[in-house]
């Protein structure tokens, strides 16, 4: 059976200035079904920017090349009736569909429905007039043929799926009567609405205190599993992807540089920029004279990208090689792939 | 909410109080004398003093003042120096072909600004939107009687498709409700395209700012269609300035018609005030100005009422 997400050669470029500058160069990554994948990296990176790109969710000047194959339902063999449970899609009535050639109205019909997405800021995502419950009512509405009534009905199940206290009365409240972690809640319930096969999360933690973001990675933990949906978490915290993921996608300025599951990641981290980020992340059981390590340098600007590995000028190991060829992502072992020289021959 | 009501409208008498002291005062400064206005050029100092007397401006300006205050505050508005009618009667005259005009335009431009902006907004920066920016720049610098006479001169007097005055034309033994619209429309239209240029400009970098908004790209991502991400969820949040613009422009339309009911001979309030402000006439002057200090206060408070339906955050106390 096919990946629900097979991403091929993804690029990603903005027009700055009258030149094309890219965000996203060749990015390739696939997610099984009910499977979990980190993508991490660090702000500007181009983890979001390959997220929107995926969704369609993009500023008319960029340009998008590359394939972003999504097997989802069959629009033509789909039950016109929405079943209750969640839906058995077998190999026979599921198609492979290309999201970057669809017609825009294929993509409104996939959005919100086949794939959802949770933003970074829970504050400004809801839309401030209007009721919590015609928000998650109108994902619904959208997709699928009932009345208002059921929609409500089957809106208030949701927030009671994803944790709410009160949920009869959230569904006439106003986000702004709502705290962040509450509101989180809500998208999750909007974006889970409808059963979809894949939920893009893109950093939904980040702007929430700690122990909130304990909660909602439980939720999403669960609700995900429960609903065998497939999930692309988009963090920069590592700790996050340890916790979520199956398998994790490691980018720096623009480019997957190592991709593998999350065992072989952090344990046997290949690529040097994944060691560092290993190594700058505090140990609870460090002693006092251990410090952090930073990774030395800053990220490049993507209007003067280095010709050869775009680590290369902040890599400990940097050999001549390194500044003169872009490196490939290399196998290292099965699943486990590294954009470095130093992986080629398998030894380092 | 009710409370709220009560309580904006009971701020608004002192202000309403200052209204009539300052413009008491103003039309007392304007040089000429209403018994001069009405006795004509030959008079006698008898005749004028008397006339002075009975029209009591021989008192203090501020025992004036006094008087009025006491007579309006039981209803009694007066009477018209030059008509010799009462007051409220000829504002009542007046104040249906006003309405008529302005609700008609005020309406008809907010919802068109609304949308224009809109559109305008969504397809920033196309070569659509910098020729409707160029028509709204060009409308918008235009003086609202100017622009009524280019419409006379052209609808009314070259081409002939539209009465160039009045209301209803005076020589149809019946005129009907459809006379009446046709004498409507240029009126009508000059008050309607002064005002949309500038509301369409408001309403289009409201929307700007909107569709940059987070909410904007949740409603995408839900899978909601373009003309529901702008009409539905986009729209309700920018509207807002433009609300309050509603309210606050009301006052300007009425006395905006002004000019345009000068243009087009139009006996609406406008035509009344431009008439008694020239004629020296102070009951109506007076009183119209207190008519445009309600619609004032009436106006602004329409508006927070209205923001506070369209914006659940704002709830007033």
């Amino acid at each position: 059976m096919a990946s629900v997400l097979d991403v091929q050669s993804l690029s990603v470029e903005f027009q700055v200035n009258g030149r094309y500058l890219p965000a996203v160069t060749n990015v390739s990554l696939t997610i099984e079904q009910g499977e979990t994948l980190g993508l991490v990296g660090e702000s500007g990176c181009g983890k979001s920017v390959t997220s929107l790109a995926i969704t369609r969710l993009l500023s008319k000047t960029a340009r998008v090349n590359g394939k972003v194959l999504f097997s989802g339902p069959d629009p033509a063999q789909r039950n016109p009736v929405p079943s209750s449970g969640p839906e058995e899609v077998s190999a026979r009535n599921v198609r492979e569909r290309e999201l970057l050639t669809v017609r825009d109205k294929d993509m409104q019909d996939i959005r919100g429905n086949e794939i959802s997405m949770i933003f970074q800021e829970p504050m400004t995502s809801l839309n401030p007039v209007y009721k919590i419950g015609s928000q998650i009512s109108e994902t619904l509405l959208l997709h699928q043929n009932i009345s208002p009534r059921q929609a409500f009905s089957q809106s208030l199940e949701m927030l009671k799926k994803v944790g709410i206290s009160r949920p009869e009365q959230i569904m006439h409240q106003y986000p702004h009567q709502l705290s962040g972690g509450m509101r989180q809640r809500v998208m999750i319930a909007i974006a889970m609405a409808c059963n979809p096969r894949l939920l893009i999360a893109d950093e939904p933690t980040t702007a929430l205190d700690v122990t909130i973001q304990a909660q909602i990675l439980e939720l999403m933990k669960g609700i995900t599993r429960d609903f065998g949906t497939s999930l692309l978490l988009i963090t920069h915290d590592l700790g996050v992807v340890a916790e979520m993921c199956n398998r994790v996608a490691v980018m720096y300025a623009g480019e997957i540089v190592e991709q593998g599951s999350v065992d072989e990641v952090f344990f046997n981290a290949k690529h040097p920029y994944t060691v560092g980020l290993m190594n700058a992340i505090p140990k609870f059981d460090a002693t006092s004279k251990e410090r952090l390590q930073p990774i030395e340098g800053n990220v490049p600007s993507i209007a003067r990208m280095p010709k050869g590995c775009r680590f290369a000028p902040r890599c400990p190991h940097v050999m001549k090689q390194c500044v003169e060829q872009h490196p490939d992502l290399f196998e290292v072992e099965n699943g486990h792939q590294s954009r470095c020289w130093l992986s080629v021959e398998g030894e380092a | 909410m009710l409370k709220y009501v009560i309580r904006r409208i009971l701020e608004a008498i002192p202000t309403l109080l200052g209204v009539t002291i300052i413009s008491f005062i103003l039309i007392h400064i304007v040089p000429g004398n209403p018994v001069r206005v009405l006795l004509g050029h030959h008079y006698t100092a008898e005749r004028a003093a008397a006339l002075s007397r009975s029209l009591g401006l021989n008192k203090p300006v501020w025992e004036q003042y006094f008087i009025w205050l006491g007579h309006i505050l039981v209803g009694n508005f007066g009477y018209s120096y030059v008509y010799n009618k009462p007051v409220v009667q000829m504002i009542l005259q007046a104040l249906p072909h006003t309405l008529a005009i302005v609700v008609v335009a005020v309406l008809a431009a907010h919802l068109f600004a609304v949308f224009l902006g809109s559109v305008q907004a969504y397809f920033q920066d196309t070569v659509f939107d910098q020729v409707v920016t160029v028509i709204n720049y060009f409308l918008y610098s235009m003086p609202s009687f100017w622009l009524g006479l280019l419409l006379v001169i052209f609808f009314a007097i070259d081409i002939r498709w539209f009465p160039s005055g009045q209301i209803i034309n005076v020589n149809d033994p019946h005129p009907g409700f459809l006379d009446w619209l046709h004498h409507l429309i240029l009126p009508v239209a000059s008050l309607f395209l002064i005002s949309v240029a500038g509301w369409a400009r408001y309403m289009r970098s409201s929307m700007r700012e909107a569709l940059l908004q987070d909410y904007v790209r949740t409603a995408r991502m839900k899978g909601a269609k373009e003309f529901r991400v702008v009409f539905v969820h986009a729209l309700r949040n920018s509207v807002l300035p433009l609300v309050t613009m509603l309210g606050l422009s009301l006052p300007g339309m009425v006395a905006g018609a002004l000019f345009v009911e000068e243009i087009f001979n139009y006996p609406g309030m406008g035509l009344l005030y431009w008439n008694s402000i020239t004629n020296l006439d102070y009951p109506i002057i007076m009183a119209v100005t207190v008519f445009l200090g309600i619609v004032t206060v009436l106006g602004n408070l329409l508006a927070d009422i209205l923001y506070g339906i369209i914006d659940p955050r704002i709830r007033y106390r």
